[in-house]
């Protein structure tokens, strides 16, 4: 068990401690009640409680950004020249089960990247939750003072969640809905994905500014489905701060670390613990529905009903706006544009990183599920910045 | 429903466990372990050199430069206790380079009985 700091002490509010945190960080000199912080913020960021983890992280991050270029890059290298070697480079109708029997799936290079992509990741996940863990009642008890707090509304469903989401995603442990620190545990380890880009909420805020509007210019509300931990939806509050500005997810860790992080920051953005298939907002209610890496997590099938739900909670003229991977265009799946490594690849995402659906998301078209549900669909919609891709697709209700 | 434990409520729910712990990449479990002890290894040293120049900023401001560091001539006495440590670090690190069996596998009986 972890003991770095004491909680009693730190919400004792000792001068001692609150003036060694005010001289080692940019924090916040103020230290409010069960606000757990020992090493205060940088910006948005409240800073990993200990200078080791912190460390720790950070070295893990370096690794990742290693692992994705330099590694990827020969690993990549390797398996395109056995695949020309053997004229496999443009098989792009090799079923998945014929590419895996291929030579590139025996190269120490490609392999090594498999291995250390996958296993940095999870030490990552480890050293956080050991953390979290560590100091349970002190985190709990940050969360439980906030629950309550406003400005934004936090609302609890427990008991919602059906088995499609109880996987652990990114073996995130205890994944979305397991973990009472799930929401902690996101966040932190989401900054080791972004390879160190977003510990400001960077890619959010720019996202949340290319969100498209009405045409009519009317934004009174808006939903943001599958918020994880609120950053989105904090970002959306902040740009439209007198819309009402909803974040929903079926995780209720998440949405709870979504709601105190807001409190914290004093940002009015409302939290739900809710499916995106079945948010229970009423018919026409909003003038925006978008979504960041949602889709990809859930079911083909709940895909197509998370687009007829926000067809449903849209007015006439709203617009729906899901910002995720490129799908198939056409009916065309995606995987079918991939070459045989790159389907090995993206085999070894869905079945090691237990990116559970994402083998499903990649053979619909989501433009489709949107024309399918009644939206007037853009494929050329405004980029997100997500990704580095040009238009996203949007969708805009009928009237 | 949502789990508690003592009287906390956790609005945690049942959850299926990912089986990483089931795959090997490299061929063989062991060299899969110690790769990723290798990169444990690495966050370790990090985070003491991360401390390290925590510290270094922090004599700075005392008075005690990383030039002061750079330059300092260890005592002779600092230099024999030294060169005996580091021995031991390169002996504990590497020793194993040297073993050379590969003549038993994990069947053999004794060579001498």
């Amino acid at each position: 068990m972890s003991n770095h700091f004491n909680r009693r002490t730190v919400m004792g509010g000792t001068a001692g401690l609150a003036s060694a945190i005010a001289s080692i960080s940019n924090a916040d000199a103020k230290l409010p009640k069960n606000d757990v912080e020992p090493r205060g913020k940088t910006g948005k960021l409240e800073r990993l409680p200990t200078l080791d983890l912190e460390a720790n992280d950070e070295f893990l991050t370096s690794f990742r950004i290693w692992v994705n270029s330099d590694l990827n890059r020969a690993a990549t290298q390797r398996a395109e020249a056995i695949m020309k070697a053997d004229g496999l480079d443009k098989a792009f109708d090799m079923p998945l089960a014929e590419a895996f029997k291929h030579r590139f799936n025996d190269d120490p290079v490609v392999q090594m990247r498999a291995h250390v992509w996958l296993h940095a990741q999870n030490l990552m996940w480890h050293n956080l939750k050991r953390e979290f863990h560590g100091n349970y009642d002190a985190y709990m008890a940050e969360m439980e003072a906030a629950d309550n707090a406003g400005p934004g509304k936090l609302e609890m469903n427990p008991g919602i969640e059906p088995a499609y989401t109880k996987h652990e995603i990114h073996i995130q442990p205890g994944g979305y809905v397991g973990d009472p620190f799930a929401g902690h545990l996101y966040h932190y380890g989401t900054n080791n994905f972004y390879s160190g880009r977003n510990y400001q909420d960077d890619l959010h805020v720019a996202m949340a500014a290319n969100v498209p509007t009405p045409k009519d210019g009317k934004v009174l509300r808006i939903l943001d489905q599958g918020c994880s931990c609120g950053q989105l939806t904090v970002a959306l509050k902040q740009r439209f701060p007198d819309a009402e500005v909803w974040g929903i997810d079926v995780g209720g860790p998440m949405v709870r670390y979504s709601h105190m992080r807001a409190v914290d920051m004093g940002v009015g953005a409302n939290f739900r613990q809710a499916l995106a298939e079945d948010s229970k907002f009423p018919d026409g209610h909003f003038d925006i529905v978008t979504s960041y890496i949602l889709h990809h997590e859930v079911t083909a099938e709940v895909t197509r009903k998370i687009t007829e739900e926000s067809h449903r909670v849209l007015r006439a003229g709203g617009v729906y706006y899901p910002i995720d991977f490129r799908t198939g265009t056409g009916g065309r799946s995606l995987q079918r544009e991939m070459n045989p490594y790159e389907k090995t690849r993206n085999y070894a995402s869905h079945r090691w990183n237990h990116e559970r659906w994402l083998m499903q998301y990649n053979t619909i078209s989501h433009a489709d599920e949107m024309k399918r549900a009644g939206f007037e669909v853009n494929e050329n919609g405004p980029a997100s910045g997500f990704g580095g891709r040009g238009a996203n697709v949007m969708g805009t209700k009928k009237a | 429903m949502a789990e508690t434990k003592g009287k906390r409520q956790e609005y945690t729910t049942d959850f299926i466990k990912a089986d990483i712990g089931n795959v090997s990449f490299l061929g063989n479990v062991h060299i899969d372990n110690i790769m990723t002890a290798l990169i444990a290894m690495g966050a370790e040293i990090w985070t003491d050199r991360r401390r390290i120049r925590v510290l270094e900023s922090l004599l700075e401001k005392k008075g005690v430069t990383r030039d002061m560091v750079e330059q300092y001539v260890p005592t002779a006495e600092e230099e024999a206790t030294w060169k005996k440590e580091r021995e031991v670090l390169v002996d504990r690190m590497y020793g194993q380079f040297a073993r050379q069996g590969s003549e038993f596998n994990i069947s053999s009986d004794w060579k001498n009985k």
